[in-house]
């Protein structure tokens, strides 16, 4: 009984959180960028128009997993979503290694981008799509130490359990720089800004450079779905999650959502992407040991103190 | 058949078959995604077999892999697509020997053993006791396997990179002399070794 | 009912337009999308108009036809102040006029409401179906036959090399930076891919996103912008886009042209600042005897944007060309350097070098190359009948043949 309310609230909770995403995200650059007054209706424009256009082929693709790519990207950014909390017992699918779960659905997400350049069988999205791949696993191994740390206070590998470690003392305050290396991880698997090594201007579009009209709405929606979702968990793995006064647990999760979905959009505008290569360098040599630093520490903390 | 039995059933077809397309497919890249989605199937079963760590981390660990292998096909094979079919078998004989011996082996090994037939008491904590067990008794075993496979992969890149400590690999790379103005330290490269032909 | 809904929607979207840029007309038309009712499409995938504007040379026609016909429909073409001949059949001509010194800047400004104007109105009428997608220039046909050699079709004996349907498979060779041998490409790419300079094509050989060689085959078309502060904000603008900033570097355009939307130039400069841009440079990347490295130069282009006169840089040494700055780089560094420099010195470095020059540094470059016939269709679609387009933005699949040991 309690999954099937939890279902619903997930429907719920993914279509308000996809429209604010998508307002966020249509009307946030528009606005950063000097535009006075952006419209709402923009987005839904944008959409109407991509549904009329011609779906195009390219020379030989594999146009099976062309297809799929998307259609996966979409389906594990709600599964992730789906290990997420909305109150004390109130979650989708009950799993105490929740964290795994999410840890795989950010390796498949990999995937379904290598899967979506790859199989369009032309230079520039390939190009996209393996440069993508190099950044985003080491950037993934990250968010699994950061994560590892989140669980540490709570002796368990599910959200739920996380969230109620948190009612002392907010994951935010234990461990700050987990909290921005995990937002790291948001960029780079909703391929946004400083991470978006996909889909960049400099490959003329990358991943979706040879796709049209339906094809790009639906990797849109993919993108910004996969953006709720990782908002919702670092809200959850992070900031309590459900945890607050007075409001419904589910209004408090959405809320901090929020405020970690609109970051993430502002950050992915606000800085500058690395080539690769520099990219690269600096996550196993700077970031990876600062997880290692961070994991340590919660540990020690919670030797001495815990 | 309950639902349990129809998807133990499912999940096992899924990756029977997509084990075997693995070799029928004529591109690379596609084997992997077809390897990894036999190893997916074969995680959920283990889920179902109230292992959910294993499972899940199996799901994980098969991501990771297969898309650093499809990752390598595509850097030896750049041929976006598999626009080039290629044959994916090769030494036929012998992988058939090898495959009939292993497939009676392994059935031989599942009709000769007896399986417990006591069900896991939902309440157990299963993931908890499995860490205690890999961090407790067995914690030595894992603990040198994963340093000895990390040591061996990093001296392995390493070894294998052109840039070393004292200069190129292919330009006679050597260390400093133990002495100052010495003979350089170590091993002396035999004549007309150091240059390779580079263009 | 429900198509003409969604045909009122797509009414309202912002104008998707792919552009082909030619003699002259860069700077213009930076400045004609500054205004939030069109989008410049990075690719013609993402289009719905094709604007070609400017003079174009005679041999970049026929890629003109190829991009139009890798838009999906509906689409149309519009020709803005553009000599194409019949290349791009009965497109409709837009005539304005071209911005010439003696022009009055707000005449210049009117002709670009006219252009925008026209934009619009040919997207109301496509979107509303009054107007018709134009149909495909040339046959969609395969440059070769498909039929591979060998048990798999692939093309060779055992696993690798050959040239099945007419495309030479890939084969290893040692790489520049770190002697891993892995798989050659050679392709083409421009000479209208939105990141590079307007009419610059390369022949490029890459290894992974890794430039191994580069060869001129045309070079950039000469474009008015000089030296001056609207000009640098301009190149900073192209160089923020590639940064992954195209936030800022919208705002860097919207400097340029000075209007009253503009934001205060030290605002910006700082929030390139805090955007670590500067750092996201690599030092050394793509430097030139007496112009420094991109970073310098970008450095220099944001000084401009803090109220500093554009730098004046001594001549360049002979020597400096694109076949040498480029390889070694990755993608990404490669297109920050080709962005790097002002028109008149990229036209120098990417001069077109004789064909005695090719065996200078040593590669067989020419001697195991396909030479596909650049006037046929590139590509066919088993399914749809049109669309797909194997070649990519211009770009044509030139491999070498592998195996030289």
């Amino acid at each position: 009984m309690m999954e099937l309310i939890a279902a619903l609230l997930l429907l719920l909770f993914l279509s308000v959180g996809f429209a604010g995403a998508a307002l966020v995200d249509g009307m946030l650059p528009a606005f950063l960028a000097g535009q006075s007054r952006p419209s709402w209706r923009r987005p839904i424009a944008d959409a109407a128009r991509l549904l009329q256009t011609q779906r195009i082929r390219t020379e030989a693709p594999d146009a099976l997993l062309w297809f799929l790519a998307p259609v996966l990207y979409l389906a594990l950014a709600i599964i992730g979503l789906a290990v997420i909390p909305f109150g004390p017992g109130l979650v989708t699918i009950p799993s105490e290694v929740g964290i795994v779960v999410w840890g795989s659905c950010e390796a498949l997400t990999i995937v379904a981008v290598f899967m979506f350049g790859w199989s369009a069988n032309a230079p520039l999205p390939l190009i996209g799509a393996y440069r993508y791949v190099a950044i985003a696993l080491p950037a993934m191994l990250l968010s699994m130490f950061v994560l590892i740390g989140a669980a540490l206070p709570a002796e368990s590998l599910g959200f739920t359990e996380i969230v109620e470690a948190q009612r002392r003392v907010w994951n935010v305050v234990r461990q700050p720089a987990g909290l921005i290396l995990f937002l790291m991880l948001g960029l780079a698997i909703s391929l946004r800004g400083p991470f978006d090594y996909a889909d960049p201007a400099d490959l003329a579009g990358g991943t979706t450079a040879d796709v049209s009209g339906p094809m790009v709405l639906a990797w849109k929606i993919a993108r910004l779905t996969m953006l709720v979702s990782v908002s919702a968990v670092t809200a959850t793995a992070f900031l309590g999650g459900y945890l607050g006064p007075l409001l419904p647990g589910f209004v408090w999760l959405l809320l901090k959502t929020a405020l970690i979905l609109v970051v993430l959009v502002g950050a992915g505008n606000f800085f500058a992407r690395m080539p690769p290569a520099r990219m690269m360098s600096v996550i196993w040599t700077m970031l990876l040991p600062l997880s290692f630093l961070m994991l340590l520490a919660v540990g020690v903390e919670l030797l001495l103190w815990g | 058949m309950g639902l349990t039995d129809l998807l133990f059933l499912a999940l096992s077809a899924v990756a029977i078959l997509s084990g075997w397309r693995v070799f029928a497919t004529d591109s690379m890249v596609r084997a992997s995604f077809l390897l990894l989605l036999s190893f997916v199937a074969v995680g959920l079963i283990i889920v179902m077999l109230a292992a959910p760590y294993i499972g899940v981390a199996t799901v994980f660990m098969m991501a990771v892999e297969m898309m650093v292998m499809a990752l390598f096909m595509v850097m030896f094979m750049m041929n976006p697509a598999g626009l080039n079919p290629m044959m994916m078998v090769h030494q036929h004989r012998f992988s058939i020997v090898a495959g009939v011996l292993a497939f009676a082996g392994l059935t031989a090994a599942i009709l000769f053993t007896s399986f417990p037939k006591i069900p896991v008491d939902p309440s157990t904590p299963v993931v908890h006791d499995l860490g205690i067990e890999l961090l407790g008794p067995s914690m030595l075993i894992f603990e040198t396997a994963g340093v000895t496979l990390l040591a061996t992969m990093i001296g392995s890149v390493i070894l294998s990179s052109r840039s070393g400590r004292f200069g190129m690999a292919d330009q006679g790379s050597r260390p400093p002399g133990l002495e100052p103005d010495g003979e350089p330290a170590g091993r002396q490269p035999e004549a007309g070794n150091g240059h390779h032909h580079h263009h | 009912m429900a198509v003409s809904v969604l045909s009122n929607w797509a009414g309202e979207a912002p104008v998707a337009v792919f552009v082909a840029i030619g003699e002259g007309m860069r700077d213009r038309l930076e400045r004609l999308f500054n205004d939030a009712r069109f989008v410049r499409a990075a690719s013609p995938r993402h289009a719905a108009i094709f604007l070609i504007a400017g003079r174009m040379r005679l041999e970049d026609r026929e890629d003109l036809r190829r991009l139009h016909d890798q838009m999906p429909h509906p689409r149309v073409t519009l020709l803005w102040n553009a000599e194409v001949g019949e290349a791009l059949g009965d497109a409709e001509v837009f005539t304005g006029s071209t911005l010439e010194v003696d022009i009055e800047a707000s005449e210049a400004g009117r002709s670009d409401d006219a252009v925008r104007d026209r934009l619009e109105k040919l997207w109301q009428e496509l979107a509303s179906g009054e107007r018709s997608s134009e149909p495909d220039l040339l046959h969609d046909e395969p440059p070769n036959s498909w039929e591979g050699i060998g048990p798999h079709g692939q093309g060779g004996q055992g696993m690798m090399g050959g040239t099945p349907y007419g495309r030479p498979m890939a084969m290893t060779s040692d790489d520049l930076r770190d002697g891993l041998a892995l798989d050659l490409y050679t392709a083409r790419f421009g000479p209208f891919l939105p990141m590079f300079p307007p009419g610059l094509l390369l022949e490029m050989t890459l290894q992974g996103d890794v430039i191994q060689s580069v060869k001129v085959v045309r070079p950039p078309l000469s474009q008015a912008g000089g030296n001056d502060v609207p000009a640098a904000l301009l190149r900073l603008a192209r160089l923020l886009d590639v940064l992954g900033l195209p936030v800022l570097g919208q705002r860097a355009r919207l400097a340029a042209v000075g209007g009253a939307t503009s934001v205060p130039l030290e605002k910006l400069s700082r929030a390139i600042h805090w955007a670590g841009a500067t750092l996201a440079i690599p030092r050394g990347l793509g430097a030139v005897e007496g112009y420094g490295d991109t970073r310098t130069r970008f450095a220099n282009l944001v000084s401009v944007a803090n109220g500093f006169s554009p730098a004046m840089w001594p001549g360049l040494t002979r020597s400096a060309h694109l076949s040498s700055i480029l390889p070694g780089l990755e993608w990404s560094e490669a297109m920050l350097v080709l962005n790097s420099f002002d028109d008149e010195t990229l036209s120098t470095l990417a001069a077109i070098v004789e064909g005695a020059d090719e065996d200078r540094d040593g590669h067989d470059h020419d001697s195991g190359h396909m030479h596909h016939d650049h006037g046929g269709p590139h590509d066919h679609d088993r399914h749809q009948g049109h669309g797909g387009r194997g070649s990519h933005l211009g770009n044509d699949y030139h491999g070498r043949h592998g195996g030289h040991a």
